[in-house]
């Protein structure tokens, strides 16, 4: 699609607004809590997965994190919050408008840039990751979801475990 | 130096020796903090009659394909060679010691040229040439009288077994079946098998902590059904189900595993807080396994001193490889693979069991924390300062049962073996 027609066209600037809505619903969701909204931003059948680009450029599908229900979304909220061991952090995601690549009768295809810095117990501020989310929102009776939400992160050493979701 | 693998060269002067007076028991704290003990281990352990895990033969399938990694603190290649070979050298050029690759991976041709001056090898680390050898004109150039021959890069002797790399810095290693010993070679080779590996994928993550810690946590069976609070809590670990370690005759290599739902069934946590025994996964799927292997073992987590973990975690298979980062830090890579022939569902099913594993994982998340925890801990600690290791007894012998650590007690019997330190009487 031509950027510059698309920007002229009230039904694509009003779909800019909802996507980067729910991008930032998403992000303060998880940094401000509770993890249990969490899988609410998915539909039911979804794929989550946090990988490193690395391992995206090279063909392989395995990430730090790879989801493929809001169920296993619900278990990881349920584990994190009750049946694992780390020390308290916050974390804080900074986000970029999200590009529309595609727009169609299947949903938007979006890539949005991100950076998650964290924040230890002893107060220190580092950033964890940088990535790009690259999603397939879909609308689901007015409401838009993550079909596919991968969180394709160039931090591929990274600096520290990945608690929360990205 | 002989060929035996023990260190018989002179050991540390008894005042220098943190290990002096100190059983088979206690760990001095010192050991994971002092620059000195440090040092030491990169030149006696990395650098020593030691074999290093490089990587496996499947990440660089076609002639010229490197990939760049670590022994110890030192950069090292290992490159696949025309005829199919694979060879490992050191990234460092033999003229004024510039890193040669940069990237993690890539194909490099032929040879190997340095960056900065264009000096050329090939891939066992032999000078081939430089520009202007000759100078210009006769003016300037390289000596008559310099000795190409003499200015190789170092090239690590290796081992390739069953599509696994392992090189020594050291010139007379021990054979890697010496090295190994007939058990550790077994459970290797039930990985192993040599059918073809695929890659799955990676994951790297910095932990700051001594690497010593990082190596001790996959000869703890005791934390395992403690800590995990998603083993336990999920039902998926239990101290009580069939299981065992073994130590090699070394001391430094381990195995340890489990046969899932093998346990007696009576419930006996052992005192071990369980946030909420009704949990379930609403999704099962993480964690229904495939059989894979002829035995039951579900669980299988093998370390070979210094510092390679093989986990078989029902279809989760990897290798870590420590790499320390001073002595208070080591990134720890994770390259997990399958075998050619999987099917897509065995794919499938190891890539959802990787969420049990890695930066996230649910398991492994609570290892690197607590192992963090482990070095804030120690930090700035009393000069005689020890840990305690008594929990199934003072040997370091191979056992029926987890609640032990006789495997951590057998690390630093080979450990103060290498390193000249007063050995455990
Ligand atoms: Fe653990």
């Amino acid at each position: 699609m031509d950027s510059a027609e698309k920007s002229a066209n009230p039904a694509s600037s009003d779909v800019q607004r909802r996507v980067d809505g729910l991008q930032l619903q998403y992000i303060h969701s998880i940094d401000d809590g509770p993890l249990d909204h969490w899988p609410g931003f998915f539909t039911d059948q979804c794929l989550y997965t946090i990988i490193a680009r690395d391992n995206v450029e090279r063909g392989q599908d395995l990430g730090v994190m790879r989801f493929e229900s809001a169920a296993m979304l619900r278990d990881r909220a349920t584990a994190t919050q009750h049946a694992a061991v780390f020390a308290p952090r916050t974390i804080r995601h900074i986000l970029s408008t999200s590009l529309l690549d595609r727009v169609d009768a299947n949903g938007i295809h979006a890539r949005t840039n991100v950076a998650i810095y964290q924040t230890s117990p002893d107060g220190d501020t580092n950033l964890l990751v940088t990535a790009q989310y690259r999603d397939w929102i879909v609308d689901t009776g007015g409401e838009l979801k993550f079909r596919e939400k991968r969180v394709v992160y160039d931090t591929f050493r990274l600096p520290d475990s990945v608690v929360y979701p990205l | 130096m002989g060929s035996s693998q023990s260190n018989d060269s002179e050991t540390v002067a008894r005042d220098s020796d943190v290990f002096a007076g100190i059983p088979s028991t206690r760990i001095p704290l010192k050991i994971y903090q002092e620059p000195d003990v440090y040092a030491a281990e990169l030149q006696r352990i990395f650098y020593g009659p030691t074999w290093n895990y490089v990587g496996l033969e499947a990440e660089v399938p076609n002639e010229g394909d490197f990939r760049r990694t670590f022994i110890g603190e030192r950069e090292v290649l290992m490159v696949r060679k025309a005829g199919g070979s694979v060879s490992v050298i050191e990234n460092r050029c033999a003229h004024r010691g510039s890193q040669i690759c940069q990237a993690q991976f890539g194909n490099t041709g032929s040879s190997l040229t340095c960056p900065y001056h264009q000096w050329t090898y090939d891939f066992d680390g032999k000078l081939l040439g430089m520009p202007y050898r000759r100078g210009i004109k006769g003016k300037g150039g390289m000596p008559a009288d310099f000795d190409m021959a003499a200015h190789s890069l170092t090239s690590l002797r290796t081992t390739l077994l069953n599509g696994v790399i392992f090189a020594s810095f050291h010139p007379d290693p021990p054979s890697f079946a010496d090295y190994l010993g007939d058990k550790m070679m077994h459970y290797f080779t039930r990985v192993f098998d040599g059918r073809p590996l695929r890659l799955v994928g990676y994951q790297r993550q910095v932990i700051d902590c001594n690497w010593k810690l990082q190596m001790e946590n996959l000869k703890d069976p005791y934390h395992a059904g403690i800590l995990h609070l998603f083993l336990v809590s999920f039902g998926y670990f239990r101290l009580d189900q069939k299981s065992a370690c073994y130590v090699d005759d070394s001391k430094g290599h381990s195995v340890l595993m489990t046969e899932r739902g093998s346990e007696e069934g009576n419930e006996d946590t052992g005192g071990v807080n369980i946030a909420d025994p009704d949990f379930t996964l609403s999704d099962q799927t993480l964690v229904q396994p495939r059989k894979e292997f002829p035995d039951d073992v579900t669980l299988a987590i093998q370390t070979l001193f210094p510092t390679l973990i093989i986990q078989a975690q029902t279809n989760t298979l990897a290798t870590r490889y420590v790499i320390p980062k001073g002595p208070r830090s080591h990134e720890l890579v994770w390259t997990f693979f399958g075998y050619e022939d999987d099917d897509e569902g065995m794919t499938t099913a190891r890539l959802r069991q990787a969420n049990l594993m890695g930066a996230a994982g649910y398991v492994t998340l609570d290892d690197a924390e607590a192992l963090e925890f482990s070095q804030q801990g120690l930090e700035g600690a009393a000069e005689d300062a020890t840990a305690v290791l008594e929990i199934g007894g003072k040997g370091a012998e191979s056992n029926d049962h987890l609640v032990t650590e006789s495997l951590i007690r057998g690390f630093y019997i080979r450990y103060r073996d290498i390193m000249g330190f007063e050995r455990v009487t």
